[in-house]
């Protein structure tokens, strides 16, 4: 056994050893240079989109119900902050996904159509709603599938005055506590002791050196991608005869689901290529050597088509359930997400020496 | 390849200095010995034990994965046990990693992760599951004998599913986490998540039950412990239910007080998924410790008062356990790290250990 002063000086002579043959250190560190290059480029800008988009969908809740915004407006706001939304979820490292905070946002899977129930209940018991009433509310009314059915549900006509009236005050406390909720997502972000500078400087709490930022960004990336499938396979019914359960696909009502799969796939994509900007070409895919450049393309590749297939839908997931055609264009799309995932389950974490853990979903 | 060796030097070059500071005084000056199960990139299964100055003392491969750790009281050996529903565990010279014996369970029975040796060293009690009446709870008691450990007879556990044991401070007291769930040979699948039966019993050596408790909401399965040296007994809760259930993911039983819900701020509760997984407490300082892989945090309070001394994320963090500085904590993506809770302020310190792959639990001897 080396006592710890030996074992420095083995250390430094075996350094000194190395630094004749072999090409200087980089001035950073690759790992948190991958790292930083994420947070400024695909990261913090992403948050940022997500925070306006909520400061928007408030600011169209109030003026919708002042009469001054037209339905197909405050729709349109909506899409966005839940476009943004989606957008956060290849990206969700730190405080989204600790504690509750993405269920006050989205609702989903929502299997036993609670919103609808919730929303009714809560409205019955308190016509006159305070934000303080909705913040001691359940999740299911606090956040953008709530506003989704008041928006979007055919039981819900805001043309009537008598209906606008009594939706209002709910469509106007969660654009308040969206806001509220991603100012201070956003705030745990920026700051001394901010997550992007965790991202950025190491070792620090959460983050001993480079590689476990750039482990936990891809760990976060994989169960996003693997959450894709779920959110498609969950109205396809995959793996299972049943019948298609279109009602079981986020944001159905709107028929924006397969636009929100594509906004996550963009941000995965932004992670793997680089941001745009300063930071462009600094994503996973530079931490890759010359002897990768095989895994660099079916990657390349792989985000393509699965895009390229969306793209080519065409049509809201609800109107493709509805026949077979559809179907089997759904489960090619379904294919593609899947081999996108294990690619970067099995063959890039691999390539980049990293694990992804197991404690947290094989534990006993 | 170089390029990894390198980083690798230059870890060692700061856990070196880092070393410095270390209370190595074990006479011999070895640093103390970290006993785990863990896995390699392609998923085979090892029992290690690695010096926490980063030397290896052994990595053995084992056909089953391993859950806790048993080391022997006096004797350099230990037992790996199988994780559920294994039907092997591996009493291994933890000097070289050599193979004592695969331990098998008797005809319709499987391990359930967990077992103690008795402080005499001649005893050894594993939590068992008895599959012709799947979840009914069985302690296997077994012998030491030579380097072999011989089944003796069984005990029932007073419960379905046992998973965690521990010895009360008078060691001859076992503390049991029933954990409530049924499940059949061969299988992880629960059975009964309409009527789980979770419970915290105590009961004697020779299987006499002294108490048993239950927490009111009854998915919420009892599954790990630790016990102070005053006897206080914490569990760690794994919840089955709505992930939106506010239900007590930490439980404590104090000397003659009842098993009641450890108080935690909500925040706390709400960070762990619904789901914490070892439970460590460090009997000279008052502190207790948890990992809570699900939500990728790591906490420790003050045990008398329920203070909050530290709540840090820590992706997949797996095993814990009280060191002479505080805790050392594993996981299963990123580094080991040692936790030095002497001063008010506690202090990290990432170990030279190989990182990632560590398994559920550890040991330190």
């Amino acid at each position: 056994m080396l006592r710890p002063a030996l074992l420095s000086l083995a250390v430094l002579a075996s350094l000194a050893g190395c630094s004749k043959s072999e090409p200087p250190k980089p001035k950073v560190e690759p790992f948190a240079a991958a790292s930083a290059a994420a947070t400024d480029g695909v990261l913090l800008p992403a948050y940022t989109r997500w925070t306006d988009s909520d400061r928007q969908l408030a600011d169209s809740a109030r003026a919708f119900c002042a009469g001054e915004q037209d339905l197909a407006a405050a729709r349109q706001a909506y899409l966005a902050a839940h476009t943004a939304w989606a957008a956060l979820q290849p990206l969700a490292v730190g405080p989204l996904s600790e504690g509750n905070l993405a269920w006050q946002v989205q609702f989903w899977p929502d299997k036993k159509n609670l919103v609808a129930r919730q929303v009714g209940a809560l409205l019955d018991k308190t016509p006159q709603l305070k934000q303080a009433d909705l913040e001691k509310a359940s999740v299911v009314v606090q956040g953008l599938t709530a506003y989704e059915y008041l928006l979007f549900d055919e039981g819900i006509d805001l043309a009537d005055l008598e209906q606008k009236r009594r939706y209002c005050p709910l469509l106007l406390t969660i654009g308040s506590h969206q806001q509220a909720l991603a100012a201070k997502v956003l705030a745990a972000w920026l700051g001394d002791q901010g997550l992007a500078k965790q991202l950025k400087n190491f070792p620090n709490g959460r983050y001993t050196e480079g590689r476990e930022a750039v482990a936990e960004l891809l760990r976060v990336q994989v169960g996003a991608i693997d959450g894709l499938k779920k959110k498609l396979g969950t109205p396809l019914s995959r793996g299972s005869k049943a019948q298609p359960q279109p009602y079981q696909a986020e944001a159905w009502r709107s028929g924006a689901s397969l636009a929100l799969i594509d906004a996550s796939l963009a941000s995965a994509e932004a992670l793997w290529r680089g941001g745009a900007g300063q930071n462009q070409g600094q994503g996973m895919r530079s931490l890759l050597g010359k002897e990768q450049a095989d895994l660099v393309t079916r990657i390349d590749a792989a985000y393509a088509e699965t895009r390229q297939r969306i793209a080519a839908l065409g049509q809201p997931l609800t109107a493709l359930l509805a026949d077979e055609a559809g179907r089997a264009s759904l489960d090619e799309l379904y294919d593609s997400l899947d081999r996108l995932h294990r690619l970067h389950e099995g063959e890039l974490a691999k390539a980049l020496g990293i694990q992804l853990g197991f404690n947290a979903h094989d534990g006993d | 390849m170089l390029r990894r060796t390198f980083l690798g030097l230059g870890g060692a070059l700061l856990a070196a200095s880092a070393l410095g500071g270390w209370t190595l005084g074990r006479g011999a000056g070895q640093a103390p010995l970290l006993l785990s199960a863990r896995n390699d990139a392609d998923g085979r299964h090892y029992a290690v034990g690695y010096r926490l100055d980063g030397s290896r003392q052994f990595a053995v491969a084992v056909a089953e994965r391993c859950h806790d750790v048993v080391p022997h009281p006096t004797l350099p050996l230990a037992l790996f046990v199988g994780r559920r529903p294994s039907r092997e565990s591996y009493l291994i010279d933890t000097r070289d990693g050599r193979l004592l014996q695969t331990l098998a369970s008797p005809a319709d029975r499987h391990f359930y992760g967990h077992a103690v040796f008795h402080r005499g060293g001649e005893w050894l009690y594993s939590t068992e599951n008895d599959t012709r009446d799947p979840g009914r709870g069985v302690i296997g008691v077994w012998r030491l004998d030579g380097e072999r450990l011989l089944r003796s007879e069984e005990l029932s556990s007073h419960g379905i599913g046992p998973h965690q044991l521990l010895w009360m401070p008078d060691g001859e007291t076992l503390v049991v986490a029933n954990g409530g769930i049924r499940t059949e040979a061969d299988s992880r699948e629960a059975m009964n998540l309409d009527a789980m039966e979770p419970s915290l019993v105590l009961l004697r050596r020779d299987g006499t039950l002294l108490s048993k408790e239950q927490l009111p909401a009854r998915m919420n399965s009892v599954r790990h412990l630790a016990v102070a040296s005053d006897g206080t007994v914490v569990s760690g809760q794994q919840y089955e239910g709505d992930p939106q259930d506010a239900v007590p993911l930490v439980a404590i039983k104090r000397p003659g007080q009842p098993f009641q819900a450890f108080p935690l701020d909500e925040a706390q509760r709400l960070a762990m998924h619904q789901y914490t997984a070892s439970v460590a407490i460090h009997s000279e300082l008052r502190l207790l410790a948890i990992t809570a892989p699900r939500g990728n945090r790591l906490f420790i309070w003050d045990l008398d008062s329920g203070a909050v001394r530290l709540d840090e994320p820590l992706a997949d963090c797996a095993g814990v356990a009280a060191c002479a500085e505080g805790f050392v904590v594993s996981s299963g993506q990123s580094r080991c790290r040692l936790y030095d809770c002497r001063e008010a302020k506690i202090r990290m310190q990432a170990l030279e250990l190989p990182a990632a792959l560590w398994d559920n639990h550890l040991r330190l001897v």
